[in-house]
């Protein structure tokens, strides 16, 4: 983390470097004792946790103003007396963010973002808020942008409003002391949320014909075609009596009248 | 001759058989068709409002055309037994506009069910669900119908309330997408008809949200009513082809 300009030198090696002048020991030591204390007088922990979309497998997880983040539950162990920030920056931003920036103020009001602020603060809790280690089975995300009754309240710098664009974003959390930074976290991924699609874009031409009515239309065509051609050839072949004329008879009622050619049998029956 | 008139008498006897089934057909058509029309299925306003209400147009064929076969099979039956020639060709031809008739109402139902996507409906409720001003009742009608729809089957959107989120919407315009990543009746409802959990459905969190789509509740009646206009018509039009085509043959042979 901290590093000599000069290459690092052990005691002892003095008398063997050419051109060297013996320094006095205690300046020496002096330096790495010197760099030691510097971050601990910064007071920025460096914790090198990634916050990240929530791993739950909800619906909402971005949609076009809002992301789902987990919980910084167990990260900022030491920091009982902090309040944990959020801190929302658009991507090109996000390295011009300095740590020493005040929450509720108008640098960092979620109502100027991102116009003429590069990075609001939002979403602040104490550790209270995240206990660890987190109950299994529990669902423990952090929505942002969900508050949209303070989206245009100037008085309310740190609302957590509905986000303005797609994004890309960039979050971290941060702790304060008071107003002292005293931790934070890695930058995030890039989250880039949902973009809409305009309703004009939905093609609702037909995807075709199914096979079913395909079939039906082919078949019932010919056999159509069929009956016609039959019709036509029956009202030809047959307009005239040409057909027909030895093959049915029609079941009239036949009497077939018998003649008796003399009236003998009768009277030869009668003279018995 | 006698082998001849066997003949003939066999094929009358097949003749009316086949005439007292299409008879009963044509009652059982209408029957299937009368129970289409007089019984709307819940989607049917949105059918009306893409449209293509074509299967409604089939039905009523169907019901006309049931009756018909019906009568002329009577008809066919007499013409048979008294082998009249008169009668037989009158048969054949008011059979062959009926069979034209049936025919076109087979081909539009099976038409119609092609045309009915599911990105019509899409279309039609992201244009006009929860619309701000309705233009007509037929608005008002879509989001009535919609609701219930989503509120009995317990479902979202047409493929899943992502659809809220992929496209714009008119109910986009309106609900801002914080607050409303999709409406509120695709949140699990309790008795009253409030969210059960608010937070979590629009989160979404399974089991406070609908997370199905709607199409194949939708889709499931109008194709079940559909297809079975097309291809019980398509059914009798094959058995009337063959007797036809005997009838023809019959009436060739009968002695003028």
């Amino acid at each position: 983390m901290w590093a000599d300009g000069d290459h690092r030198r052990l005691p002892g090696d003095a008398g063997q470097l050419p051109h060297s002048r013996p320094r006095h020991r205690g300046a020496r030591t002096m330096i790495p004792l010197l760099l030691l204390l510097l971050p601990a007088a910064h007071g920025i922990v460096e914790l090198g946790t990634i916050p990240a979309l929530t791993q739950d497998r909800l619906e909402g997880v971005t949609t076009a103003t809002t992301f789902v983040l987990e919980q910084p539950r167990c990260i900022f162990g030491n920091f009982s007396n902090a309040v944990i920030w959020l801190v929302v920056a658009l991507d090109k931003d996000a390295s011009a963010f300095n740590n020493s920036a005040e929450p509720g103020t108008p640098e960092t009001a979620f109502q100027s973002f991102p116009d003429t602020v590069s990075a609001y603060m939002t979403l602040n809790a104490t550790l209270a808020s995240y206990p660890c280690p987190k109950p299994a089975g529990d669902i423990t995300v952090l929505r942002v942008g969900s508050e949209t009754s303070c989206a245009t309240d100037v008085s309310r710098p740190t609302c957590n409003g509905p986000l303005p664009g797609p994004g890309p974003y960039w979050v971290k959390f941060l702790a304060l002391e008071g107003s002292v930074p005293v931790a934070e976290t890695a930058w995030s991924e890039r989250i880039t949320l949902r973009t809409a699609k305009p309703l004009s874009s939905i093609s609702t031409a037909g995807s075709g014909h199914s096979a079913g009515m395909i079939a039906i239309t082919a078949i019932l065509s010919i056999l159509l075609a069929i009956l016609l051609a039959a019709l036509v050839a029956m009202l030809f072949s047959c307009g005239s009596d040409s057909c027909g004329s030895s093959t049915f008879s029609k079941p009239e009622s036949v009497s077939v009248q018998r003649y008796n050619t003399h009236h003998v049998y009768d009277q030869a029956a009668a003279r018995l | 001759m006698a082998k001849s008139d066997d003949c003939m008498h066999i094929l009358q006897g097949l003749l009316v058989f086949g005439n007292v089934v299409i008879g009963m057909c044509g009652i059982a058509l209408t029957a299937e068709c009368i129970y289409v029309v007089s019984n709307p299925h819940g989607a049917y306003p949105l059918l009306k409002a893409t449209e293509s209400s074509g299967i409604y147009t089939a039905a009523w064929i169907g019901i006309f055309v049931g009756l018909a076969l019906f009568a002329l099979s009577i008809l066919g039956i007499i013409g048979v037994i008294k082998a009249s020639r008169t009668l037989l060709l009158v048969y054949i031809i008011l059979m062959l506009i009926t069979f034209a008739f049936e025919m076109a109402s087979s081909i539009t139902a099976a038409t119609n069910q092609d045309s009915l996507t599911p990105n019509v409906f899409l279309k039609q409720m992201l244009e006009r669900y929860q619309k701000s001003e309705p233009n007509n009742n037929s608005d008002d009608d879509v989001t009535k119908t919609w609701d219930e729809l989503m509120r009995q089957n317990h479902c979202c959107g047409v493929n899943g309330p992502s659809d809220w989120q992929n496209y714009t919407s008119a109910f986009r315009s309106t609900h801002s997408d914080a607050d409303y990543p999709w409406p509120r009746v695709c949140c699990v409802l309790d008795a009253k008809g409030l969210p059960v959990n608010l937070d979590g459905c629009k989160l979404g969190v399974s089991g406070y949200y609908n997370s199905n789509g709607c199409y194949d509740a939708m889709s499931g009646p109008v194709n079940a009513h559909a297809w079975g206009v097309a291809w019980f018509g398509f059914a009798i039009l094959c058995w009337t082809f063959c007797v036809l085509l005997g009838t023809m043959f019959y009436w060739s042979g009968i002695e003028y």
